[in-house]
């Protein structure tokens, strides 16, 4: 009871602080005014439509008049937005923005390695009864570092298993989730991401499992119908939300979105559609140059991915070496041709007659502007690249009648440069989300160089880290430091266990470290190379033959 | 009318996944055809047209439009088929179950696999990409063609090839699920439990289901039994649909699964590994049951050091139908070897050799009529070799499948990797291992377990 009691004041502690301050906050008073206006900009209306010097007229969220000559009416507020460019906010097709990630140690209570002969639904990460809309936090910082590139609206799907459950759309902003929700349950989500320990936990049981989970669903159905027809005499359907999730797929009304990782998932998402005749759409595709008849022939709407692999760096300076041997020139070829292949992707599929918009799933925001570019390098034209990022993803959602373009009538999501959004070295200065704008400052180009050795940083505090590494387990650990008296030590827990650390050297806002770990039979080191600033820091971490890893990373503001 | 069957191409065009394997036309002259099934024959050529072998004779004469290999001073065989093998594959075990009928090798092939390369450097043409040895009853294999080139996955599927599915005896089933996991067994014992029970509960499936199926029409009300596809999987063993090839090593454990197959009517079975298979030789010939052997491999653990290397001979010499397998991404560039090994041990002639890797394991895979020999007819899957593929000297020249050149050891580029890593030149070309998936996803993938 006392622990009970404990636990309570503890969490109200917790609570309190916060609910005071957004009590206080200015955002919580209505705004001024919800009447916008921009005038003598180049109204980008849709991809290849463009009005000279017009003004868009923005009231209660929606766009109430384009075109030129406008005036500006007494109770709108005026942005400068004088020769900049007005966009159509972007759409992303696929992605988990806004949705937090578990904890970590709720991720470590799924029993890892524990077998079971008959886990349940949830246990095997099927969960197609649940509703993204319900995870929805609007804090959450992806949706507005998403926001910060132009993106205005996404089709979410929560996180899990092979089945996590049903999508939305969602505006990027907003106080409160119900109001950022554009569309619930458009559609069901599947990924290749095995239960661990238990069934299904490889991808040909994740395929076994979805044949026998749709074909049990048809029958499911059909058993309601007959039953709800005629009661009398039959054995009454048991309730089983999770199979119910499937009706609308099918019949035909609901796509299955499948992510993937990689063409040959590309190929299982198709083959399943294709068996068992439900409207598929794929998402995070890559390589789909190489399944140009087959991916036309699945009917899919197609979400390529916004991450690329990363660009080669430049010869770092000092150890800039001619390569001599011959078969690694031949491999470097090799390597630079698959490089290439993803790039290139967006513009063959276009080529093809293909139409596609994006998804973020994997991509980070900051990567995002660069790998268009390298895209558009590769021979997607920048009109293509708009309607991938507009009036394609409205249209394979079914929005396209309140989003996508810059028209009267639609909501009022737009994205406002300076230059063109593609030109280099353009900036963002407004991001108009459901007629509300955030404005963007011109970013003062004064980046510090990495490795200042002049710089005076703190290094102690706990850091949550995010490291872009294949192993879950590994991706978003927690680096505690202490510092006595200018000795620093630390250590690192994730979801593979607690690491002490006992050597730390900090060079100005230079922090490296290492240790060595078992792994896969062998003895690794892991080091970490990672640059302090301020409450932020980022770098990498290379762990021998496994690779090197981007690491970003953030204190955790004290108690 | 036009428009009708422009209509009809187009949707035959959408609805075939499988079906646009790329198929070619060649004419090899002048070889020595060891044809495994009519002898051997000196200065002859063999003629593929479009995939099918359509002449072999003297003299030939070239179809138009078709590739020309000159093959004089060399010998040409069929295509190798290895038995037992986990290459092209994105997962091998799915170790969470005893009984995992209904998971299918075929949903996760890698076309991808720089292994199916190395594979056709070594003569072979088509494999059982099997499910691994974790589970008393693992997944469904596919027979695979290796067609390496392709992007997609189901292009590697040999067409038409009959099921076949992967049961396991002995140390790994028990370790995995019995110690390792706290389920069904820890016993030999409880592994022939493991399979009756399954059979039985597949029976009681398949009844209701004729029971519905009997009484639907005279009752509306009437309601199937809930579709449960691991039942579907073991109910199609025992109607005969699907031809278990079953990990084993002792001849106790041999003779109880072919008393449970007797039991339950099951008559498609064939031993995988079988080292003490040379104890039962004659009740494996009776049963007829197949036998897929290493030449000389053992003593990885307890249960496999009761081992010969005239196990292969005494097999075939009993009648039983024998093959010789990989099991390894290494191994399979060498059956040609293994095949060789039973003349020292055994001495088996030279057509009995080359049998254990081609017609053989065709017939334990329920391909014969497709490949396996060099007959007008069947399928253009051809290897050739410098020197007779049973001496040590022989160097696998060219391998053909559907009558496309998938290797030519003139045109063989350090790297023929499909899809390398597009962030780093990688050094696997350099130091790649030994590839025993057996037990992989069992998180004992480090020790040798076939």
């Amino acid at each position: 009871m006392m622990k009970y009691l404990l636990g309570c004041i503890c969490s109200l502690l917790l609570l309190l602080p916060s609910g005071l301050s957004a009590q206080e906050s200015a955002e919580d008073r209505p705004p001024v005014t919800r009447a916008f206006f921009l005038n003598n900009a180049f109204v980008v209306q849709s991809p290849g439509k463009v009005i000279d010097l017009g003004g868009v007229l923005i009231r209660d969220g929606l766009i109430q008049a384009v075109g030129k000559d406008l005036k500006a009416p007494a109770d709108a507020k005026v942005l400068e937005a004088d020769s900049m460019y007005i966009y159509a906010g972007f759409i992303d097709g696929l992605s988990n923005l806004g949705i937090p990630k578990p904890k970590e140690e709720e991720r470590g209570n799924r029993g890892r390695g524990q077998r079971e002969y008959n886990p349940s639904y949830e246990r095997a990460g099927i969960q197609t009864e649940r509703s993204v809309a319900d995870m929805i936090s609007p804090t959450d910082k992806s949706l507005s570092e998403m926001r910060a590139i132009g993106f205005t609206a996404a089709h979410v799907v929560p996180r899990g298993g092979m089945l996590p459950g049903q999508g939305a759309v969602i505006l990027l902003d907003g106080d409160k989730a119900g109001k950022m929700v554009v569309s619930e349950g458009s559609s069901l989500f599947a990924q290749f991401q095995g239960a661990s320990g238990v069934y299904p936990n490889t991808d040909m049981a994740i395929m076994s499992k979805f044949r026998e989970l749709y074909t049990q669903a048809r029958q499911h159905k059909t058993h309601g119908q007959n039953y709800a027809k005629n009661a009398r005499g039959m054995s009454r359907p048991a309730q089983n939300e999770v199979l119910d999730a499937f009706g609308q797929s099918i019949d035909g009304q609901r796509a299955i979105f499948f992510a993937v990782d990689g063409i040959k998932e590309m190929y299982r998402a198709i083959s399943l559609s294709k068996e068992l005749g439900f409207p598929l759409a794929l998402a995070d595709v890559t390589m789909g140059q190489k399944a140009i008849a087959d991916l036309k022939g699945s009917s899919a709407s197609l979400f390529l991915t916004l991450d690329l692999p990363k660009a080669k760096e430049e010869g770092k300076k000092g150890e800039k070496e001619e390569e001599t041997d011959k078969e690694k020139m031949m491999l470097e070829k090799q390597r630079a041709a698959a490089q290439q292949l993803h790039e290139e992707q967006a513009a063959m599929l276009n080529k093809a007659g293909l139409s596609f918009g994006f998804s973020t799933l994997n991509a980070k925001a900051k990567d995002i502007r660069p790998n268009l570019e390298r895209m558009i390098k590769a021979g997607l034209t920048e009109d293509q690249a708009l309607a991938a990022l507009t009036t394609e993803p409205a249209r394979m959602l079914g929005l396209s009648d309140i989003m996508g373009t810059v028209e009267k009538g639609k909501i009022a999501n737009l994205v406002v440069t300076d230059q063109p959004y593609f030109a280099k070295g353009s900036n963002i200065r407004y991001v108009f989300v459901d007629g509300m704008p955030s404005e963007y400052e011109v970013k003062k180009k004064k980046k510090k160089k990495p490795g200042d050795p002049e710089a005076k940083v703190m290094a102690a505090g706990d850091w949550n880290l995010e490291i872009d590494v294949p192993m879950a387990e590994m991706a978003s650990p927690t680096l505690t430091i202490v510092d006595e008296d200018g000795s620093l030590s630390g250590k690192l827990v994730s979801g593979m266990g607690t690491q002490e650390i006992s050597d730390m050297s900090l060079d100005g806002d230079n922090l490296t470290f290492s240790y060595t770990t078992e792994g896969g039979g062998q003895t690794v080191t892991v080091s970490f190379d990672l640059t302090i600033d301020g409450n932020s820091l980022e770098g990498s971490m290379s762990a021998g033959s496994f690779g090197s890893f981007d690491v970003e990373g953030d204190r955790e503001p004290k108690k | 009318m036009f428009k009708q069957s422009l209509m009809l191409f187009l949707l035959l065009a959408v609805s075939t996944l499988v079906g646009q394997v790329e198929k070619g036309s060649i004419h090899i002259k002048n070889g020595t055809v060891l044809t495994v099934t009519d002898g051997v024959l000196e200065n002859t050529d063999v003629v593929i047209e479009n995939g099918i072998i359509t002449r072999i004779g003297k003299n030939l004469k070239a179809p138009s439009g078709a590739k020309t290999v000159d093959a004089t001073g060399q010998f040409v065989m069929p295509g190798i088929i290895d038995a037992h093998s986990h290459i092209a594959l994105d997962a091998v075990n799915e170790a969470t179950h005893p009984i995992t009928a209904e998971v299918r090798t075929g949903d996760v092939l890698d076309p991808l696999d720089v292994g199916i390369y190395r594979a056709l450097a070594g003569g072979v043409t088509a494999t059982h990409a099997m499910h691994g040895s974790a589970n008393a009853i693992g997944g469904q294999c596919e027979t695979i063609k290796l067609r390496y080139g392709t992007f997609n996955p189901n292009d590697l599927k040999m067409e038409g090839a009959p099921r076949t599915i992967k049961f396991a005896l002995g140390e790994n089933p028990m370790r995995v699920h019995g110690e390792g996991g706290g389920l069904m067994s820890r016993t030999r014992m409880g592994i022939e439990q493991v399979f009756r029970r399954g059979f039985s509960e597949a029976q009681q499936y398949l009844a209701a289901q004729e029971a519905y199926n009997k009484n639907k029409a005279a009752n509306p009300s009437a309601v199937p039994p809930m579709y449960d596809r691991r039942l579907e999987a073991l109910g199609d063993i025992l109607k005969g649909d699907i031809i278990i090839h079953c990990h084993s090593y002792r001849a106790d454990e041999i003779l109880m699964l072919m008393n449970v197959c007797k039991d339950f009517g099951i008559t498609k079975l064939v031993f995988q590994h079988v080292n003490e298979g040379f104890k039962v030789a004659p009740e494996l010939a009776e049963f007829g049951a197949g036998a897929s052997v290493f030449a000389d491999w053992w003593a990885y653990k307890f249960e496999v050091y009761y081992s010969t290397a005239y196990n292969a001979a005494i097999l075939t010499k009993n009648g039983v139908v024998t093959s010789i397998n990989s099991d390894s991404g290494d191994y399979i560039r060498h059956l040609f070897h293994q095949a060789g090994k039973t003349q020292r041990y055994g001495k088996l002639t030279d057509n009995e050799a080359l049998r254990l890797i081609t017609l053989n394991p065709a017939i334990q895979l329920g391909i014969d009529d497709r490949v396996g020999s060099l007959e007008k007819g069947k399928d253009g899957d051809v290897a050739i070799f410098s020197a007779h593929p049973l001496s040590v000297y022989a160097i696998p020249q060219m391998t053909i499948v559907d009558g496309v050149v998938r290797f030519d050891i003139k045109e063989d580029n350090n790297d023929q990797r499909l899809a390398p890593d597009p962030e780093k030149v990688d050094m696997m070309m350099l130091n790649y291992d030994e590839d025993h998936r057996c037990m992989e996803g069992t998180g004992e993938a480090l020790f040798h377990n076939h």
